[in-house]
């Protein structure tokens, strides 16, 4: 099966209002498709609704993803199947260590799917190897989670749990907003690390400097709750030189 | 003095008295099953004490408890703190009634008093009564009391990392209790943890 999430006639509100009026896209296995477009566009609502956010009323459409529908699976559930969300506002979790988290995180994935528990050495050593990656400092194991993180340690940690969970299908929301370009670079080899033909991702930005180091297979433009546009990589430049006027479809 | 009370097990005393030198340090635990009403004063009466008051309270099914603490600043430059971290669920009712006395002689006190609750269900009930009375001109004196719900974008954050809901829930309790459960023994750490 080449496609990995197939997203049909997708509409959905946040109570009265409605943010997404007729979304279509399909990802294929292997692609990395960047999502741009203005303020207000329904960026993070499209990834808060592929994620399972409780607040969003999907009013019409379907989500294929590996050919379950996705909409009718709970965000664990979501997590299980390999699809992972970088918050644009990661969550403050004060007496929960980030050692703690992960490991409930992954013994809880390797239950669903019928393995057995990991070794504590294991996973240490997984935890380790991957803090090292994206460049944190070891005593964060020991932290709470994103408590009193700047906004860059925060992205940074997102990251970290994004390869620590290892996900077939990662979703990035603005996950390079306020960061300076050393941890821009972090984020973005995190996300190349994951790139594989197995594998996608979903990056979503306002800016260029992201997807010069995360180049994409497919760029979409949103405006309005719809995507008004669809071209290859070129298309960055042009929306950096010329913003997104002028692209209505 | 530093002492842990479990209520319903353990007596608690009508009075305390802080001493300079020796700060009073004292934990309340109340576990679910506990129905009681807790009443007692903390006496502050000589100059330069300390007193460090924290407690947790998990109510559920049909318990009643409530928690009546008077602290009294008496003397001046002397220094309380008062953290009192509450859930209830089930039909359960849990108030917690706290005053912080500082009388006219007790200048340069610092007195701090918070109660935070979770209101876990429709047919639990909690109450937080917090009182300052303040008769001395030259003291710092605040309080804090809230009333709430678990927080649904932590819950969808850890449930977005394949954290099941109801471990989810859990380890929200955990991190609502933290600033408290850091203060018991390890036994009644686990005991608590295991009512969550």
């Amino acid at each position: 099966m080449d496609n990995l999430l197939e997203i049909r006639g997708l509409h959905a509100s946040v109570g009265e209002k409605e943010i997404l009026k007729g979304i279509d896209l399909t990802i294929r296995r292997g692609e990395v498709h960047a999502v741009m477009g203005p303020n207000g566009a329904g960026k993070s609502t499209l990834s808060a609704v592929l994620a399972g956010r409780p607040d969003l009323t999907v009013t019409q459409g379907t989500v294929l993803y590996e050919g379950r529908d996705l909409l009718a699976m709970a965000p664990e559930e979501r997590a299980w199947a390999g699809i992972f969300l970088s918050f644009q506002y990661p969550v403050e979790i004060p007496g929960v260590s980030i050692t703690a988290f992960m490991k409930a995180a992954i013994a809880a994935r390797r239950k669903a799917q019928g393995l057995p528990e990991l070794k504590a050495a294991e996973f240490l050593r997984l935890l380790k190897e991957k803090m090292a990656f994206v460049q944190m400092r070891p005593e964060f194991a020991s932290r709470s989670v994103n408590e009193g993180f700047s906004g860059g340690e925060k992205k940074r940690n997102e990251i970290f749990q994004m390869a620590m969970l290892d996900p077939v299908f990662a979703i990035l929301d603005e996950t390079d907003s306020g960061l300076d370009v050393d941890a821009l670079k972090i984020v973005a080899s995190g996300v190349n690390a994951l790139r594989s033909p197995e594998k996608s991702a979903i990056v979503i930005t306002h800016y260029k400097r992201l997807l010069d180091y995360i180049v994409p297979d497919v760029v979409h433009v949103l405006k309005d709750g719809r995507i008004v546009k669809t071209a290859g990589p070129e298309l960055v430049e042009r929306i950096d030189q010329q913003g997104y006027e002028g692209l209505d479809g | 003095m530093d002492s842990l009370f479990v209520i319903g097990r353990d007596t608690v005393p009508g009075c305390f008295e802080a001493l300079p030198g020796e700060p009073l340090r004292l934990t309340f635990v109340v576990l679910p099953g506990t129905s009681c009403a807790v009443e007692t004063e903390i006496l502050l009466a000589r100059p330069g004490c300390e007193a460090d008051i924290a407690g947790l309270y998990l109510c559920d099914g049909d318990d009643r408890f409530s928690l009546k603490l008077n602290l009294r600043h008496d003397a001046g430059e002397c220094r309380s703190r008062q953290l009192f971290k509450g859930m209830a669920s089930g039909r359960s009712r849990a108030i917690f009634d706290g005053r912080v006395y500082v009388g006219h002689g007790a200048q340069k006190t610092s007195a701090l008093q918070e109660n935070h609750s979770l209101l876990l269900g429709d047919d639990a009930f909690v109450e937080s009564r917090p009182q300052l009375e303040i008769y001395a001109d030259d003291v710092e004196c605040s309080h804090g009391a809230t009333v709430g719900s678990l927080d649904e974008q932590q819950q969808f954050y850890m449930q977005s990392r394949g954290i099941p809901r109801d471990e989810a829930l859990r380890l929200q309790k955990i991190s609502f209790l933290s600033p408290v459960l850091g203060r018991l023994p390890e036994t009644l750490f686990n005991e608590v943890i295991t009512c969550l």
